[in-house]
């Protein structure tokens, strides 16, 4: 296990905002926290950073390295007047690392980012600060790294493009990598476990792929001729442009999709639609 | 330590603000110079024209001794101000960017961050406060030429120029040390208040009260001996006939202590506290 946080607990006067809380990491995966807004995601990452302390409870991360845990914390925090090179340069000097031209370059590229830009930082837009803010985090070589809401602000394009480096991350340095979000698309395939955080308690942890599929109660069917099925009729269907959300109760939805098929329906696809108001909340624990 | 002294002397030369600050500290100097130039002649004469039926003036009063003189009179509250401004900048930005949180992300220690803010402010301080005096020196024997010195200071003080030359140097040394305690306290301002308004707001009214505190007589010897607003004017003994060392020692060193005092409580303060921009 390389971080494991047992039974945090952390108040702000007589607002309890983080309940005995344990997470447990192992090297190389990917952990998603999922929660609504105000759940305590942030604080929780805030006390794992050391930059917040908690009232009780305790925090152990297994690195004999110079920088166990590095990450980023809501937005990207960099000095805005400074180029990419400037700031990568005071970060790394404060920590006792030179950064040669070849450790820059190295840097720019492993977060897809070139090298060649030598413009202040103010400049850049939100994806390419988080990329930096990333390549910050990354100096001198973490063995975990905490990202809260990476996806925050992206477009689709930054959002597909930061999937594949955090993927990277771990599987090639084997990088441990904490995400938060209240999206749970954005960690549905992205994360090997998740923790539901609740009112500043765990209340689910778990594979993400059981965790999902235990949550999920409604599916969204596109195809042609959905309004002409008699199936449909017969279960909870809500019909929607082009498309309809059913929620199988008493068959199961291959089912449904099997009768739909036999009716002649020209089905196109079957998303299934995470129930966020169960994921998130106590129902169903 | 080092590399932390560097970085922050390294943020701090490519931030515009330093070279707002050194701008309103020339700008003042200019302002003075100015002045001086067209109107300062007429001044004088106002001033002296009755002494100047009882007794002979070697050369133009209207000299660069005076003039430096009256820029160093800058140290009462334009240069403190404009120092308090910039250092309590140089941890609030921090807080408002955020960017603390990222230096905290990394493998530093709060004590040597912070002790290194103080460092660098007082370097800056140090530079502020050199520049002032070179120019100031520079520009004003260059257009207004070597003469002797009229001061008012409890009656009308006469220097004569080498003298003067020499008073006006450890003047400005003396300065110094009440400049870095005003620095210490605006950076100190900036732990406990975190936002950049509120901490110029405080530290504008910290510097108008111990000037006007200066002025009190608390009719309590202690007090009016150690008390720390008693002690920012040490700089202007150098105008008496016969300069009171010991008093200026006692002072500079006192001050000195009640500004390594702050930053320690600002130390205190930053460590116990959480890192929240």
């Amino acid at each position: 296990m390389i971080l494991e946080a047992r039974n945090i607990c952390k108040s702000y006067g007589s607002l309890e905002v983080l309940k005995n809380v344990t997470i447990e990491c192992h090297k190389g995966k990917i952990y998603g926290l999922i929660g609504a807004n105000g759940a305590g995601k942030t604080t929780l990452f805030r006390i794992l950073l050391g930059l917040i302390k908690q009232n009780s409870g305790s925090i152990a991360i297994d690195s004999e390295g110079i920088k166990p845990i590095g990450g980023i914390v809501e937005k990207p925090a960099l000095y805005g007047y400074l180029s990419a090179f400037g700031n990568l340069k005071v970060f790394a000097q404060i920590q006792r690392l030179k950064l040669t031209k070849e450790l820059f370059n190295e840097s720019m590229h492993q977060v897809g980012l070139s090298p060649e830009r030598k413009d202040a930082v103010k400049n850049y837009s939100l994806g390419m600060k988080q990329r930096l803010g990333l390549a910050i985090a990354l100096l001198n070589n973490p063995d975990c790294i905490v990202l809260d809401e990476p996806f925050s602000g992206l477009d689709p394009m930054g959002i597909s493009a930061l999937h594949s480096l955090i993927k990277k991350l771990s599987r090639e340095n084997q990088i441990t990598i904490i995400i938060s979000s209240h999206i749970v698309s954005e960690l549905a395939d992205l994360c090997d476990m998740l923790y539901v955080l609740y009112d500043g308690e765990i209340i689910k942890s778990g594979s993400a792929a059981r965790l999902l599929k235990e949550n999920v109660t409604t599916f969204k069917i596109s195809g042609k001729n959905l309004e002409m099925s008699e199936v449909l009729k017969n279960v909870d269907a809500v019909f929607m442009n082009k498309s309809v959300l059913v929620s199988p109760k008493e068959s199961t939805i291959s089912e449904v999709l099997q009768r739909l098929i036999e009716e002649g329906v020209e089905v196109t696809s079957c998303i299934p639609q995470t129930d966020l108001k169960a994921l998130f909340g106590r129902e169903g624990v | 330590m080092i590399s932390l002294i560097r970085s922050e002397i390294y943020k701090i030369g490519k931030q515009s603000k330093t070279l707002y600050a050194l701008a309103a500290i020339l700008i003042i100097e200019g302002f003075v110079i100015m002045s001086a130039y067209y109107q300062g002649a007429g001044i004088i004469d106002l001033l002296l024209d009755n002494l100047k039926e009882s007794f002979e003036f070697q050369g133009n009063l209207l000299n660069g001794n005076l003039i430096i003189y009256l820029i160093l009179n800058s140290l009462w509250f334009h240069v403190p101000l404009i120092l308090m401004i910039i250092i309590s900048g140089f941890l609030t930005s921090e807080y408002k960017d955020k960017t603390i949180e990222t230096v905290m992300l990394q493998p530093v220690s709060k004590l040597n961050f912070i002790l290194s803010k103080y460092i660098v402010s007082i370097i800056f301080t140090l530079l502020i406060v050199l520049i002032l005096a070179v120019t100031t020196f520079l520009i004003s024997y260059w257009i207004f030429g070597y003469g002797d010195l009229v001061v008012y200071l409890d009656g009308l003080n006469f220097f004569e120029s080498e003298d003067a030359s020499y008073r006006l140097i450890n003047a400005f040394l003396s300065g110094t040390i009440t400049m870095v305690f005003f620095s210490v306290v605006s950076l100190t301002l900036a732990v406990i208040l975190k936002d950049a308004t509120k901490t110029w707001i405080v530290a504008a009214i910290f510097l108008i009260c111990s000037n006007l505190l200066l002025k009190i007589d608390f009719n309590n010897e202690i007090i009016n001996e150690l008390f720390f607003s008693k002690l920012t004017d040490s700089w202007q003994y150098f105008f008496y006939y016969e300069v009171p060392y010991s008093s200026i020692y006692f002072k500079n060193i006192l001050l000195l202590a009640y500004s390594i005092l702050v930053m320690v409580i600002g130390v205190l303060i930053f460590k116990r506290r959480d890192i929240q921009g």
